[in-house]
């Protein structure tokens, strides 16, 4: 909790110094989410759910943009538990007022008490669209994920995966505050031992623009 | 068998076989030469009359002037057409056929004049023979017009083949004369004019008349009649157009279109269908969880709020008192052109002439 808290500050600053400096256009959210997340190992199947804090921040200057997320929370159901942590880091370039194409790492790591963390790591390329509800107050979005290359760190295995996400974001009158509510579903799968982990998060973020 | 007769079967063969290569031949060949269009005709046929080719040029006029339809000859061309094979009829020594051709198109056209460069000078006095002997007539009139009985009049000019006599008369349809116009000679040419009554001073009712003009020989016979066909109609002459109605273009939308209530609604609606589809898509096999049906309503509400927040349908009474107004000041400005032309009209005779028919074309 405390390196998400370090990471989002970290993430403020930096981003506040660029938007003084030149004209970027930046933006920083906070927020939180129930997850869920189903592993399974041949016919081994364990669920487990909890919540998610993180935040995030985004720069753009003309069609390019950048994202950072990050986020770390407990899973956990009747007989086990693990922490959490989850990052990106996205390029994006704006095709079309509504279409964005990304690409950047996303990571997830499972941190078990006694024993060594276990990472996945994708490699993806992105698209989301979005779609005017009330012009320059309500937008929803649809963002579609295909990793290309990946990894597992334990056991160390090639991984592939995709995802998806969609929600609505809302945004105040004259005011640079913002509000979303996501769906977000994502799935990873090492081939050779049948792992697959599959990830579920209902989030609620809220932020301002600068 | 008979050597005699295998020899005539192998000659019917052959016959057979030739007869089938020629009947193919014809039919593969382009349709050109018999689906040629009249002016392509006359072009081959003046060259053939210019290489002195007098039988080819005959037979080629012949052949233009036979054509009918969309490859017909121009009423122009027909008299130039005419006019070749007049003069080649008069150089190949067939006078009779020369005349039977000139007259027709002194008939047709009276006031036909060939070209003094292009034709010899035989040609030039055959043919001014000819039309010198040919009394006829043709009429040109305005299409539609409106007099008032008395004290205007209805003009007709006349254009004549040769000075002669003629008579001139406004009919009934059924060929009973109401008034005689004209009794006379004309020379090049000569206006007729009717001034909307017939012999007893009133206007004719509505209904179809003619004004025939009678051509007469020297003997005084009627050798040529031409009709004029009119369409009387009295009183209802619209001297000024009506104003056209406001243009779609003027006029504004009185209800509110469904288009941008739709646009609006459309990426909420495929939100909500990516968030309830798209876990079977990225993760088949797994149960998703029915939570996301919060985050997929609550999307469809907004989709909804920002559908009816257009009020799609609903009508929009700043447009529809503007268009109101467009639309009454059109009817007022109509109502005022047909009081008007009313007043105009009254007493007013609207005249339609139709194109003039030469009943005795073929008279000598």
């Amino acid at each position: 909790m405390t390196r998400a808290v370090v990471i989002v500050c970290a993430t403020m600053v930096a981003g506040t110094s660029v938007a003084a400096q030149s004209k970027w256009q930046v933006s920083f959210g906070a927020g939180g989410g129930q997850e869920i997340a189903r592993s399974r190992i041949g016919t081994t199947r364990e669920r487990v759910s909890g919540m998610v804090f993180g935040g995030e921040g985004t720069a753009s200057r003309g069609r390019l943009i950048a994202r950072l997320r990050y986020g770390q929370g407990r899973v956990t159901n009747d007989t086990a538990g693990r922490d959490v942590a989850e990052g990106e880091a996205l390029l994006g370039y704006k095709a079309r007022p509504w279409l964005t194409v990304w690409v950047g790492p996303h990571a997830r790591t499972f941190v078990v008490p006694g024993q060594s963390d276990r990472r996945w790591l994708l490699w993806s390329g992105r698209v989301t669209a979005r779609g005017t509800l009330f012009p320059g107050r309500v937008t929803s979005f649809v963002e579609l994920w295909q990793g290309f290359t990946g990894s597992l760190s334990r056991p160390a295995e090639s991984v592939t995966g995709g995802g998806a996400e969609a929600g609505l974001d809302l945004r105040l009158a004259r005011r640079p505050v913002w509000g979303r509510l996501a769906y977000r579903i994502e799935q990873a799968r090492a081939g050779s031992i049948g792992r697959r982990e599959t990830v579920e998060a209902i989030t609620l973020t809220l932020g301002f623009d600068r | 068998m008979d050597p005699h007769r295998v020899e005539a079967h192998r000659r019917m063969t052959r016959a057979l076989a030739l007869c089938a290569a020629l009947v193919a031949g014809a039919a593969s060949l382009p349709p050109a030469a018999a689906a040629q269009a009249a002016p392509a005709v006359l072009v081959q046929a003046v060259r053939a009359y210019d290489d002195l080719d007098l039988d080819g040029a005959a037979g080629l006029l012949r052949r233009a002037l036979s054509i009918q339809g969309a490859g017909a000859l121009a009423p122009a061309d027909a008299d130039r057409a005419m006019m070749y094979l007049a003069a080649t009829e008069v150089l190949r020594e067939h006078n009779d056929s020369a005349r039977a051709v000139a007259r027709r198109l002194v008939v047709a056209n009276p006031r036909f004049r060939p070209d003094e460069l292009v034709f010899p000078p035989q040609v030039l006095t055959f043919y001014e023979g000819v039309r010198r002997a040919t009394p006829a007539v043709t009429a040109r009139a305005p299409a539609d017009t409106a007099i008032r009985p008395g004290a205007e009049a209805l003009a007709v000019r006349l254009y004549a083949s040769t000075v002669h006599d003629v008579t001139a008369t406004f009919d009934r349809d059924d060929g009973r004369v109401l008034r005689t116009l004209y009794a006379g000679p004309v020379g090049d040419s000569l206006d007729l004019h009717w001034n909307g009554q017939d012999s007893t001073g009133t206007a004719p009712p509505n209904g179809r008349y003619a004004i025939t003009v009678t051509s007469l020989d020297r003997q005084r016979r009627a050798v040529r009649i031409l009709r004029l066909p009119l369409e009387v109609t009295q009183g209802r002459v619209d001297t000024l157009p009506h104003p056209a109605p406001p243009a779609d273009s003027l006029l504004l939308p009185e209800r509110q279109s469904m288009k941008p209530a739709l646009r609006a609604f459309a990426p909420a609606a495929l939100a909500g269908i990516a968030i309830a589809v798209l876990p079977s898509v990225v993760a088949n096999g797994e149960d998703a969880s029915g939570a996301r049906f919060v985050v997929g309503g609550t999307v469809a509400v907004a989709g909804l709020v920002a559908f009816f927040s257009h009020h799609p349908g609903r009508s929009i009474p700043g447009n529809a008192a503007h268009n109101r107004t467009l639309r009454d000041a059109w009817r007022r400005e109509d109502t005022e052109v047909a009081r008007r032309n009313a007043e105009r009209a009254r007493g007013m005779l609207g005249i339609h002439a139709g194109a003039p028919v030469l009943i005795t074309p073929e008279a000598p």
